[in-house]
């Protein structure tokens, strides 16, 4: 393997560009004619008419600088104990917080997290995380992109005033490398026990400058038991990990966390791996989660996604592979017992399809994805009442003929939510629990 | 996936309504960089009917394309006539960036494209229906248009064996 340049390019000084002149043109002549455009729009087939605003649209009627979660770069959401939704996305260098007390149908004015204008990633497998704790804590995560050769700092914010202000940004990693810090993710464990993971370079760094080989990047994390007043020093999970795609995070107990992420095996096999992350900074060896024998020294981004089964030590599992053993999407339940997976189904093959998530609730368990199908991307789930053991057909829950997220499911106290931005039908909150 | 800013939606329009070079800041290198719409890659072919040519799939974050990039400027150093497609898979929003790495590996004079869709699942659709998005990405077309598909770098060695031409 090549060295890529990666420590000179990332010492070469980047500044934001403006944004080119014909762009206002753009804007200009979409504000005047989305408005005889919009009506022919949002063409929904969920049941809430009220979600159905998109971007331009609602730019038309407010104004080309409107912030909403509608326009919001990857937006991911989150339930507070009393059940009310909290965004949070990206939208021209903030992260902005919107909450909503009516499951997603209207949403409060978006408040800006970081003062200072950040370059926050936003795209499928990197958007900031909100987590509500219960004491009102709004917690969040993100990385901010800090040149273009895939250098980056994991950042995090909370409010402690009910998300009517927030603390300065703070750079979570430690070793003040200007280096490769990406996808992020954040983790609140039923102890009040705050994770957060992310994919950090600094031994790959290390290891260019004695010039030696080193596949991949790492993961690390941190934990702070005073929600986000102080954290632990950064701890290493793993040598050689992806570079590119989410880490999936599921309780282990009230403490800790166990993650899902994937991993180099070998030279250049990229499959899944498994570890438990405790509160006081200790790891478990990793096991080796998924075996699709997926050889391929490029970069998927496409993260898996995870959540705990009802037997201890077990976890759904669901995940993308273009390996020689599973190719498409799959599901799994592995147990970290036995480090053996079980009932490994195929749950879409076609080469679109994508980007899974996973949830549970009263005894079901719930998958979303993405497909495409040569003109359009239909949103897909599936349930399954016996554990993963079995499946029900697949049912397309919307589509769209144009650009959209990764769809993401929320669990509350009451059920499960698609939360989905589309260019088409804007932001999506739909409850699937009671369909 | 939504991409970057958002206003690739707009850019999208600029494609569709606006000069296909839209004005950059002063600082911009020169480059030639094309939008990538739905219908380009079937214009490509038509370009190279009857004649083999070679297409590389890139983004501006990813690692492991640099390795590609490097060779394929050097290939392309040696043979300016090498019949070689470069296309990255970046929103040409980012067409800045884009410019700065070809213009490191020697490839910012070659008439190059970047997605300027942000649907992209219909671009890559367009370029393979088989493709799962993954990069660095090649094709390998005869002059029947028989296509023989790599994921992954790719030594000059595999290339020459792909592509005998």
């Amino acid at each position: 393997m090549q060295t890529f340049h990666l420590i000179s390019d990332c010492l070469r000084p980047l500044s934001r560009r403006p944004l080119p002149d014909c762009l206002n043109a753009v804007r200009r002549f979409l504000s005047v004619t989305a408005a005889a455009v919009a009506g022919l729009l949002p063409v929904m087939l969920l049941s809430s008419p009220a979600q159905a605003m998109n971007c331009e649209a609602l730019r038309a009627a407010e104004g080309a600088q409107t912030i909403s979660v509608h326009c919001g770069g990857a937006p991911s959401a989150t339930f507070d104990k009393n059940n009310d939704v909290w965004v949070a996305f990206v939208s021209d260098l903030h992260v902005y917080v919107s909450h909503s007390q009516d499951k997603g149908t209207s949403f409060s004015a978006p408040v800006r997290v970081n003062a200072v204008p950040e370059d926050a990633e936003f795209n499928g497998e990197n958007r900031p995380k909100i987590i509500v704790a219960d004491d009102g804590t709004v917690l969040l995560s993100w990385t901010k992109k800090t040149s273009n050769r895939f250098t980056g700092e994991i950042r995090f914010s909370r409010s402690t005033d009910g998300g009517r202000s927030f603390e300065e940004p703070r750079t979570i990693n430690d070793d003040g490398l200007a280096i490769g810090h990406r996808f992020d993710s954040l983790f609140l464990t039923e102890s009040g026990k705050l994770f957060v993971t992310w994919i950090d370079k600094r031994d790959l760094e290390a290891s260019l400058a004695r010039s030696e080989n080193y596949p991949g990047a790492a993961i690390y994390y941190t934990v702070s038991d005073d929600l986000g007043a102080s954290f632990i020093p950064n701890v290493r999970v793993a040598h050689n990990s992806c570079e590119c795609c989410r880490i999936a995070v599921a309780a282990h107990g009230d403490d800790d966390v166990a993650i899902l992420w994937r991993q180099i095996f070998g030279e250049q096999i990229r499959d899944h791996a498994i570890a438990v992350l405790g509160h006081d900074g200790s790891v478990s060896d990793f096991s080796r989660a998924t075996v699709d024998n997926w050889q391929i020294d490029a970069c998927p981004h496409h993260g898996p996604t995870m959540v705990p089964a009802s037997s201890a030590d077990q976890y759904h599992m669901s995940w993308f592979s273009a390996g020689t053993i599973h190719s498409g999407i799959h599901y799994a339940r592995y147990d970290l017992a036995s480090a053996a997976s079980s009932d490994i189904i195929k749950i879409d093959g076609t080469p679109g399809a994508g980007h899974p998530s996973l949830a549970t609730f009263d005894g079901t368990l719930y998958l979303v994805w993405k497909g495409f199908d040569g003109v359009s991307t239909p949103l897909q789930l599936m349930l399954s009442h016996d554990e993963g053991r079995s499946w029900s057909t697949p049912q397309t829950l919307i589509t769209t003929d144009q650009a959209s997220d990764h769809p993401l499911l929320i669990t509350s106290s009451d059920g499960v939510y698609l939360s989905w931005a589309s260019a088409q039908h804007g932001y999506v909150f739909k409850e699937l629990s009671h369909d | 996936m939504i991409n970057k800013r958002f206003f690739s939606v707009l850019l999208s329009a600029a494609v569709l309504f606006g000069p296909a070079h839209p004005a950059v800041s002063d600082a911009a290198p020169a480059d030639n960089i094309q939008g990538f719409g739905p219908q380009t890659f079937t214009a490509i072919k038509a370009q190279f009917a009857g004649k083999p040519f070679v297409v590389s799939l890139w983004s501006v974050d990813c690692a492991p394309c640099r390795v590609e990039l490097d060779m394929l400027g050097q290939m392309k150093k040696a043979d300016p006539d090498f019949p070689l497609v470069v296309i990255s898979t970046d929103s040409i929003e980012m067409r800045e960036d884009a410019a700065d790495i070809l213009d490191e590996y020697q490839l910012a004079g070659e008439t190059t494209w970047m997605f300027a869709d942000s649907f992209v699942e219909r671009l890559r659709f367009s370029i393979d229906p088989g493709w799962y998005g993954e990069l660095p990405r090649s094709y390998f077309y005869d002059a029947e248009h028989n296509m023989m598909a790599h994921s992954g770098i790719l030594t000059e060695e595999k290339f020459r064996e792909l592509f005998p031409y």
